[in-house]
């Protein structure tokens, strides 16, 4: 048994390796939720080092701790009102000074700190030197050396953990202070304020943050401060504009010192190798053809080693529903549930989970050698023209495997308003279980030509993806400014504790929707099916069929595909088993006689709305909730809604008219 | 050196500048500030052709929308390749 319980929160600036120390930590014992009432990740686990249980919470990666993103006011408040017992911040050896800027922000806080500096080996191949006794010297509290990719120093900052808990270890912080010419408003302002600040906010702290403008702290200052004073807080920040700029430079000769004192660098004779690769991969001109034959063979490698595997699955499962077909006897029901609506539709989607894990395998490789920072940086200014920037790019890459972890990636991006335009357009991007559906109808319907007609079907889909974006950010978010800061890590060797973290991570995040979502509304759709005669022409979702079968009409879709389409709202893939179904073939016989039942226009008609049409159910639920509102969420629900209804109905007057 | 106090996106590849100052709101400032692009500060453009530039301060290497790096102001070293403005 644990006698002592300690509570530890690890902070660090993105790229630093933050999560390569926290996964190793926490192993096993790691939790991933949201923190309550947002969509930021909360991460947490323990560690157990002899009689103590040491809780390790993972605050949100910030850059700094002023609350202009949500991520940063989760971190601070964190601190200030679950005041742990110990914070390490993860520092990164070969760009200290950023780290130590957030240190120096953190140390006011007065919380107790240890630095954990980690890639001393990145630093050492830069020629960057640091004398770890000098700087903690300087700074005045525990200063860890480490290289957690290898496992390195983790042993020491656990023990330093301990000692600090204890008390046994000296602990005198140097803090940063503000710069000279601005210590006389700092008084006055600390003069006028020092009554109405109350713990658990400080005097130093809460000063500094309104001279920096902190959005949170000026708000709430101003309800307690009686209006008199007020005034008075706000012409002397009126009067000193530049006070921000004060704070920081403060801060940065606070680092300059303990850069100064601890801190040598030799010339580097040769160019970092980043360096070199950045040469090329940033140069549109070059960087842009590289990304899409990068993309290009991510997809061949996801195709050809994932689609095998999925066929296999496929016969796997059909010969499971055989198998469990006859246990299940003479009653229909309990068989229409389990084999139809269960394995049917659950199953079918279930097997798409090789394709899916090689591609998001694929993806996080990328992400974690660097390579899609640069992806982003190139498609920058193509992402402009849709009222987005470079950080959407990874959603909709992701998107083209699964929509479910794509629409959770779009938290990458941190203005709200970007992101949720993000959200918005990515059920644009085609999925791997839509890529099915027109693969296998375009091969039945067009023959030779399913090929040009499968890629011309996705190319107009991205398309209406554009021009949705340049048309939606013009009218909607007009005005809106976004800006693009993004820092481009170094590139590093693939680490695969990493890259199998995050694939497992997204293939999580689609299975449980499949366990979920799919399995509620797969079972729902086999009993519309099938009540009240039990048989599917006359079911209730036959009459649904039926009685809105005009306004099939002018897309040329009879009721059997607008069935189809409404089934697709469960998983994409099931619209297959559904038209299997309801042309009374099953998914076998479907290629034979699709031709004879869907004409050439009317199937490109089916295909243009099945692609544009309201995503999945697991789709719609994550959207709903990243969305955080209905607002948002039921516009684009009758946009889409629309919009499919409306492309449909020109692609198949057009193919009339041309005569396909 | 008054003219060679300039926007940032004026800078070739290559050159440095040290950052005079950056206008914008509090928001931009202090995430800037937080990722070492601040007055005083030391940078070097790696890519500005068109688009997005990539400058790089203190070892870390940043991407700056256009919009947001037309904001910063750096007073230009004339070491580096690039020629100096004539007049």
């Amino acid at each position: 048994m644990a006698e002592k319980e300690l509570l530890v929160v690890l902070a660090g600036q993105p790229n630093v390796g933050k999560s390569t120390v926290f996964n190793i930590l926490t192993g096993l014992s790691q939790h991933v939720g949201n923190w309550p009432g947002k969509t930021v990740e909360k991460k947490e686990g323990y560690y157990v080092s002899g009689t103590t249980r040491i809780k390790i919470v993972d605050l949100p990666g910030s850059y700094s701790l002023t609350a202009y993103s949500e991520e940063e006011k989760i971190a601070r408040d964190f601190i200030i009102n679950e005041r742990p017992d110990a914070i390490v911040l993860i520092a990164n050896a070969s760009a200290v000074e950023r780290s130590l800027y957030l240190l120096a922000e953190f140390l006011l806080l007065k919380a107790p700190i240890i630095v954990a500096l980690n890639m001393m080996d990145v630093a050492e191949q830069q020629g960057i030197r640091i004398d770890v006794s000098l700087l903690e010297k300087y700074l005045g509290i525990p200063v860890i050396p480490m290289v957690a990719s290898k496992n390195q120093g983790i042993k020491e900052l656990v023990s330093a953990i301990i000692s600090l808990s204890d008390g046994k270890k000296e602990y005198m912080p140097s803090i940063a202070d503000i710069s000279e010419d601005h210590k006389d408003i700092f008084l006055e302002l600390a003069n006028i304020l020092e009554i109405y600040i109350s713990p658990p906010y400080l005097t130093r702290w809460t000063i500094t943050k309104i001279m920096e403008g902190d959005p949170d702290i000026t708000e709430k200052m101003k309800h307690i401060v009686s209006p008199d004073s007020w005034s008075k807080v706000q012409a002397l920040l009126l009067q000193h504009e530049d006070s921000l700029l004060a704070v920081v430079r403060g801060r940065y000769d606070w680092v300059e010192g303990a850069v100064r004192s601890a801190i040598s660098e030799f010339k580097r004779g040769q160019i970092l190798f980043t360096d070199r690769l950045d040469h090329v991969l940033t140069r549109p001109v070059i960087g842009i053809p590289i990304l899409l034959s990068v993309l290009a063979l991510v997809f061949l490698l996801t195709y050809g080693l994932g689609l095998p595997l999925q066929q296999s699955l496929e016969s796997l499962m059909n010969a499971f529903a055989a198998w469990i077909e006859a246990f299940l006897g003479p009653v229909p029901w309990l068989r229409g549930i389990i084999v139809d609506g269960l394995i049917g539709g659950v199953g079918t989607v279930l097997t798409f989970l090789p394709v899916l894990l090689f591609f998001f395998a694929a993806m996080a490789f990328l992400e974690d050698v660097g390579y899609m920072a640069r992806a982003a940086f190139v498609m920058d200014r193509f992402m402009h023209l849709i009222g987005l920037h470079g950080k959407s790019f990874l959603p909709f890459c992701l998107g083209f495997g699964c929509n479910v972890p794509a629409i959770m990636g779009a938290r990458i991006v941190e203005s709200g308003r970007t992101r949720l335009f993000t959200i918005l357009l990515t059920p644009f991007v085609p999925c791997t279980a839509k890529l099915a559906v027109v693969t296998l109808v375009a091969a039945a319907i067009f023959g030779k030509k399913a090929l040009i007609i499968s890629w011309a079907l996705v190319a107009g889909n991205i398309l209406i993806l554009g021009f949705s974006g340049a048309i939606a950010s013009r009218l909607i978010f007009k005005k809106q400014r976004m800006p693009f800061i993004m820092e481009l890590p170094v590139y590093h060797k693939p680490n695969l504790r990493t890259i199998g973290i995050v694939t497992w991570k997204r293939i999580v995040a689609f299975l449980k929707k499949a366990g979920t979502i799919i399995i509620v509304f797969s079972v729902l759709l086999w009993l519309l099916s099938y009540l009240p005669g039990g048989d599917i022409e006359s079911s209730f979702l036959g009459l649904i069929g039926r009685s809105i079968e005009p306004i099939g009409h002018p897309l040329g879709l009879d009721w059997k595909m607008i069935v189809a389409l409404l089934a697709s709202v469960t998983a994409k893939e099931n619209s297959i088993a559904a038209l299997g179904v309801l042309y009374g073939v099953g998914e076998e016989g479907l290629r034979e006689i699709l031709p004879s039942v869907m004409s050439h226009a009317s199937a490109l008609s089916f295909l243009v709305v099945l692609m544009l049409f309201v995503p999945c159910a697991a789709t719609l639920v994550v959207m709903r909730q990243e969305m955080g509102g209905w607002r948002w969420f039921l516009s684009s629900f009758t946009f889409m809604l629309f919009l499919s209804y409306l492309s449909g109905m020109a692609v198949y007057k057009f193919a009339l008219f041309v005569g396909i | 050196m008054g003219k060679d106090i300039i926007s940032l996106i004026l800078l070739k590849e290559g050159e440095e500048g040290i950052i005079h100052s950056v206008s914008g709101g509090l928001g931009l400032i202090g995430r800037l500030a937080s990722m070492g692009i601040t007055s005083g500060m030391r940078v070097k453009v790696l890519r500005n052709i068109g688009g997005p530039l990539i400058v790089t301060t203190n070892g870390t290497r940043i991407a700056i929308g256009r919009g947001q790096a037309n904001k910063i102001v750096i007073r230009r070293l004339t070491a580096g390749r690039g020629k100096a403005e004539p007049v």
